[in-house]
């Protein structure tokens, strides 16, 4: 079987080099040899191994369209997990090469350790690793996920974790329940505490530019808040404080979540400050009112300056708010995102 | 940005030093920027620290914070360019507490208030933008077009050693040493450097000054850590791992390994030491502790390999850090002048983090195979033995002594001190110091009548010992240290080696060999004045550079 040769380059300027076998995706060869490029759902669903190709041609298999819309296409950005080389290719990754793992992502048993709703439609799971022998350590950074895997199904879904990297073993998912979602469906019938399910990862490159100086908006769509959490969760634990706006906006007042600790966050980071919206609330809501997109759009008219724009919700959430920013004179380079859908 | 303190600064034809949006060590633009501020605002301190001193009265908290400003500023110490942005405002604030402390006192007094300026006056801007653009006046090469390179030069030489002496007085500070006395010379040379000097003879000259003062810094650190931990004593040290739960501490800071020790005693955790913090094995109170297992790992340059190996978590106390890769990333912990953005750094001592993730990860799954090396020749040892060295040198038994010490780093030419300590012949004995060993301190030299051929005396700041040791074998033999048969091969990397070269030209010391390459602020004229002066070259090969070193008669 024919191998192309990949040449991926990272945001930072390092070079990995690896072989693709013909009729195998670029996620897959990767993990083959031991790389493991950051990625969620690997099913060209939720754009998180985005990249750019520079040169070479290539397959596209089937894709959400809203993760990779037609001019993307035309400039030739790719899904890592559904491009398929039919030459070598040199890629360019919008991540830094510190997001790559090395190794074989291999699972480990964690056990459901608590399962509650804490709001409509959005339930709070909490795992703690079963297999101590590997210790306990949860090692990530905040912003990324880990992949769940249905027990005997082998199909795996992809969750931000919302607490912090600990040494406790605690892992901790806000997870929506979608109508016909197969995760949603097993979390709200069939899981239990004390089922245990095979967990990888972490994986995922989205997460606070450690290195930045700006300022910075954090726009969360429902349960997209998960990752804002853990990066906020750390920043109070390390007391380390930045300037942050963060928009937090559900449909309706009943799938409001987590308000009462970000208050509590408010406290204990001097330099946060929180909107929350409801897109179509009742009469007495005294919130703000509209989505997460209309509030960044009202904050940014008020505001000047620099900002890093981070972006995590439903796909037409992150594509409308990305448009505000980028109307605001806000560099495309300066928009971080995560979809999810 | 615009930096060339380091040895492997950016070199090209059209000019040395790092000037792109990230430097060789990983730098990036602001930080190195938002560090040259700080650096301005600190001779600020410094303009008003000197005032107070002649109406009568030292600022010691204000001085010990100018030690840690300008540590943090050393190469791969700290690279949170917010981190930095604050220390700018804590440096202004100094300031200008100094500021109306001095006005208040000078009145007072019955003195006229000076009118200061540039830093004295300087106000951070609101914005980091706006801080950004005052940090291209504070750059060491501003004034380039107007005074030129050996000016530039010669002020960064000054400014270099001044920062590695302060880490070293920073490093005694943590160990509750402090002399006013050595707080004042700093405030001088940073007041110094307010003044814009142009005087090339004025500039070298304080530059030697820095390198006297450091001696004394060196001195007060040797007596904060023989007077905490005991004198150095000859051991061996495992370098291979053993069964149990693990933390590496890299770095320099002794009173940061004390401390952790102290808190892991009991909990069945075993410590090991990395790079520059090898040397702890040789201190009584330190050896003391069980638990203190052995030493892992090799010089700095190695860690991306050392660390992602280590099943355990890694304390960094010191300089040298670099990008934590990711395999690393949530086990590396930082604590005193050291930084990296989204790293967890340690406040105050209390290692509880550490400890936690020591705690949660595999550590070692089995015992390696022992393999022991000696370490623990400091000034005290060697001197217990003194009277067989002498015997040995006047019998013949050995005939010179080579003094490889300094930094260690990734360039192809540092296999020079290799070779050096290879080729060194059966009767010469073999002093080093500082993570430049690691290339070779794990072979096996022999020994000369039960003296072993290769003494390790400790870390770069024992160079304050190596000086105490040749001064012995000079007043022994009654002759000067450039008489001795000794050759120093300098290996240098970052500012505290500026800084113990200048306390080694500050002493009269000649010949001295530096590699593996020149520092790029070194400009030829200035190299021409300090190879007049003082006979400073550059390494050339080993096996050249030993045969002109044997032409001293022993």
């Amino acid at each position: 079987m024919p191998e192309h040769h990949i040449t991926l380059t990272t945001r930072d300027g390092q070079r990995l080099d690896f072989s693709c076998p013909d009729q195998s995706d670029i996620i897959s060869a990767a993990e083959n040899t031991g790389v493991l490029l950051p990625s969620l759902c690997r099913d060209g669903g939720c754009g998180a191994c985005l990249g750019h190709c520079a040169e070479g041609d290539y397959d596209l298999g089937h894709y959400n369209a809203s993760m990779l819309p037609d001019e993307s296409v035309q400039r030739r950005d790719v899904l890592l997990c559904r491009t398929y080389p039919k030459t070598d290719l040199q890629i360019t990754a919008p991540y830094d090469y510190a997001h790559i793992n090395f190794g074989r992502n291999e699972a480990r048993q964690a056990v459901i350790s608590q399962l509650e709703t804490i709001a409509e439609r959005t339930m709070r799971l909490r795992l703690s690793w079963q297999d101590e022998q590997n210790g306990l350590a949860v090692e990530f950074e905040p912003g990324q996920c880990m992949e769940l895997e249905i027990p005997g199904s082998g199909i795996r879904r992809a969750y931000s974790l919302a607490n912090t990297g600990n040494w406790q073993g605690e892992m901790e998912f806000l997870i929506r329940l979608q109508p016909e979602g197969r995760f949603s469906g097993y979390l709200s019938q069939r899981a239990n505490v004390g089922q245990v399910l095979n967990v990888y990862g972490p994986g995922g490159a989205f997460g606070l530019q450690a290195d930045s100086i700006n300022p910075a908006i954090f726009i969360a769509g429902g349960t997209g808040l998960a990752p804002f959490l853990s990066i906020l969760r750390r920043m109070a634990e390390w007391g380390e404080d930045r300037v942050i706006h963060l928009i937090f906006g559900v449909n309706r007042e009943s799938e409001l979540f987590c308000v009462d600790e970000l208050q509590g966050l408010q406290q204990q980071l001097p330099g946060l400050t929180v909107t929350v919206c409801v897109w179509q609330p009742e009469t007495d809501w005294a919130g703000s009112s509209g989505t997460p997109a209309d509030a960044l759009q009202y904050y940014l008219q008020q505001q000047s300056g620099d900002y890093d724009i981070y972006l995590c919700g439903p796909p037409l959430l992150v594509t409308a708010a990305t448009q505000i920013a980028m109307d605001s004179g806000i560099a495309e380079t300066r928009i971080f995102s995560e979809k999810f859908g | 940005m615009f930096c060339y303190q380091c040895e492997q600064t950016t070199r090209s034809e059209t000019g040395s030093g790092c000037q792109e949006v990230k430097g060789v060590c990983g730098k990036d633009e602001t930080t190195a920027d938002l560090q040259d501020l700080m650096i301005y605002g600190l001779q600020g301190i410094a303009q008003y620290a000197t005032r107070l001193r002649k109406l009568g009265e030292a600022q010691p908290k204000a001085d010990e914070f100018m030690l840690y400003a300008l540590f943090t500023t050393l190469t791969n110490v700290n690279f949170n360019a917010n981190r930095f942005a604050q220390l700018i405002k804590e440096t202004a604030q100094w300031r200008d507490q100094l500021k109306s402390h001095y006005q208040e006192l000078a009145a007072q007094q019955g003195e006229a208030v000076e009118d200061l300026g540039g830093p004295a006056q300087w106000q951070p801007a609101g914005t980091m933008p706006g801080l950004l653009i005052q940090a291209k006046e504070a750059a060491i090469n501003v004034e380039l077009a107007q005074v030129g390179e050996d000016i530039i030069g010669l002020r960064a030489m000054l400014l270099y050693g001044i920062k590695g002496a302060a880490a070293y007085a920073y490093h005694a500070l943590m160990l509750g040493y402090r002399d006013d006395d050595i707080y004042a010379g700093f405030e001088q040379a940073l007041e110094f450097l307010a003044t814009h000097p142009t005087d090339a003879d004025a500039l070298l000259a304080w530059a030697l000054r820095i390198g006297e003062l450091n001696y004394r810094v060196m001195a007060m650190l040797d007596a904060a850590n023989t007077g905490s931990f005991g004198a150095q004593q000859p051991g061996t040290v495992n370098l291979a791992p053993v069964k149990g739960k693990a933390i590496l501490v890299s770095g320099h800071d002794l009173h940061d390994l004390a401390q952790l020790l102290e808190q892991t005693q009991g909990l069945g955790i075993n410590v090991y030491t990395h790079g520059e913090m090898l040397p702890a094995h040789a201190y009584p109170k330190l050896k003391a502790y069980p638990h203190l297992s052995g030493n892992y790992g090799s010089a700095w340059q190695n860690q991306h390999n050392d660390f992602t190996a280590f099943p355990g978590p890694i304390l960094m106390t010191s300089n040298c850090l670099v990008e934590p890769a990711h395999a690393y990333r949530q086990r590396i912990f930082t604590a005193g002048p050291v930084g990296w953005p989204g790293v967890r750094h340690i406040q105050n001592g209390d290692f509880a983090p550490v400890i936690a993730a020591a705690h949660a990860l595999p550590g070692f799954t089995k015992d390696e195979p022992e393999h022991l090396i000696n370490v623990g020749f400091g000034r005290d040892a060697v001197m217990g033995v003194a009277d067989k060295v002498i015997d040995a040198v006047k019998t013949g038994a050995i005939q010179h002594f080579f003094l490889i010490g300094g930094c260690d780093g990734a360039a192809p030419g540092r296999n020079y001190f290799t070779e050096v300590a290879e080729q060194a012949p059966d009767d010469s004995v073999i002093l080093t110091l500082g993570c430049g060993k690691y290339r070779f301190n794990s072979h096996d030299f022999g020994a000369i009548g039960g003296i072993p051929r290769l003494l390790d005396m400790g870390q770069c700041n024992d160079a304050y010992s190596a000086i105490q040791v040749a001064s012995a074998l000079a007043k022994a033999f009654d002759c000067g240290v450039n008489d001795l048969p000794l050759s120093m091969m300098i290996s240098w990397f970052e500012q505290k080696a500026v800084a113990v070269l200048l306390t080694l030209l500050a002493l009269g010391i000649r010949g001295i060999r530096l590699g593996p390459t020149l520092p790029a602020f070194l400009t030829p004229a200035l190299l021409a004045k300090l190879s007049e002066a003082f006979d400073l070259k550059a390494t050339g090969t080993a096996t050249d550079d030993i045969r002109d070193a044997l032409q001293k008669a022993a």
